[in-house]
């Protein structure tokens, strides 16, 4: 029992020696000669298995391949870049207004036509703007006021560019009404809804408003033209 | 290895930042070149071909 038993492993061992053999055989690189050296272990091999020389095309330095794919990366990259930047400018840009609405935006008053101490009222983007031109006694009212103890600290210079013309949107700060001028404890704008007091300089002084009457960006043009927008 | 690769390529952020100025560049090259293809296809139509027609000096 002992005899065959042996002879079988020494079977299976040199089995397996003949196959490794063949494997190493089979997985020989096939560059060894110039022409096709691919030498297939296997009888009756046709001649559209030979891996063919490449040799030829393989590249002589790789620096100008390496200058090349970089220069082609970053081309593409910038491209790429320049294209998402417009993409989302064009976006943003189509969302702002345009000439005609911007044109439209603006309104023009005849200063001339308004008396010293009176009120006028025009309309600007759908609000009233009111358009004050004060007296010198009225401004200098407006300036003696003790800045600081005011409830939206402002000094009249800061609210005005001509202290002769208050221009200030006519909305009350509180819940957006429209005050009355000329009436109030302070001599300036009064809002009947819950009862604020501005004083001459549109500040508020007394009331439930917040903030002072908001200032539109204006500008005085030519003569005595006043350009709100 | 060329000037042009150890200069631009070989370390990332210079990378980057040719490759963000390179981006400017051509937006700005092709940005008015587009345009000027734009004008050249509506010439004589765009307000301001036409604006001396009817806006007199200001």
């Amino acid at each position: 029992m002992a005899p065959l038993s042996t002879m079988s492993r020494a079977l299976a061992r040199s089995a397996m020696k003949q196959a490794t053999t063949v494997r190493t055989i089979s997985s020989t690189p096939a560059v060894l000669g110039s022409s096709s050296t691919f030498s297939s272990p296997f009888k009756g091999e046709s001649k559209s298995t030979k891996v063919p020389d490449f040799s030829k095309y393989i590249a002589g330095k790789s620096s100008g391949n390496a200058l090349f794919s970089y220069f082609m990366v970053g081309t593409l990259g910038a491209i790429s870049a320049a294209g998402a930047k417009s993409t989302i400018q064009e976006f943003l840009v189509n969302m702002s207004a345009s000439a005609d609405v911007l044109a439209m935006a603006k309104v023009e008053v005849d200063l001339a036509a308004i008396p010293e101490g009176k009120n006028v009222i025009v309309k600007w983007r759908g609000k009233p703007v009111f358009i004050r031109h004060r007296t010198a006694a009225e401004i200098e009212e407006a300036n003696n006021v003790n800045v600081s103890s005011l409830r939206d600290p402002q000094a009249d210079g800061d609210r005005v560019k001509n202290p002769e013309w208050l221009v200030m949107l006519g909305v009350c700060t509180h819940l957006g009404c429209v005050p009355i001028g000329e009436a109030g404890e302070y001599g300036g704008w009064f809002c009947p809804c819950h009862g604020s007091h501005y004083d001459i300089s549109g500040r508020i002084r007394k009331g439930p408003a917040p903030l002072n009457l908001e200032i539109p960006t204006y500008d005085f043009g030519e003569g005595d033209k006043l350009v709100i927008g | 290895m060329s000037t042009a690769y150890n200069v631009l390529f070989r370390r990332n952020y210079t990378m980057l930042g040719a490759v963000f100025a390179g981006a400017f560049a051509f937006n700005l090259g092709y940005d008015s070149l587009m345009t000027k293809i734009w004008d050249n296809n509506n010439k004589g139509r765009q307000w301001k071909d036409i604006r001396h027609k009817y806006v007199e000096e200001e």
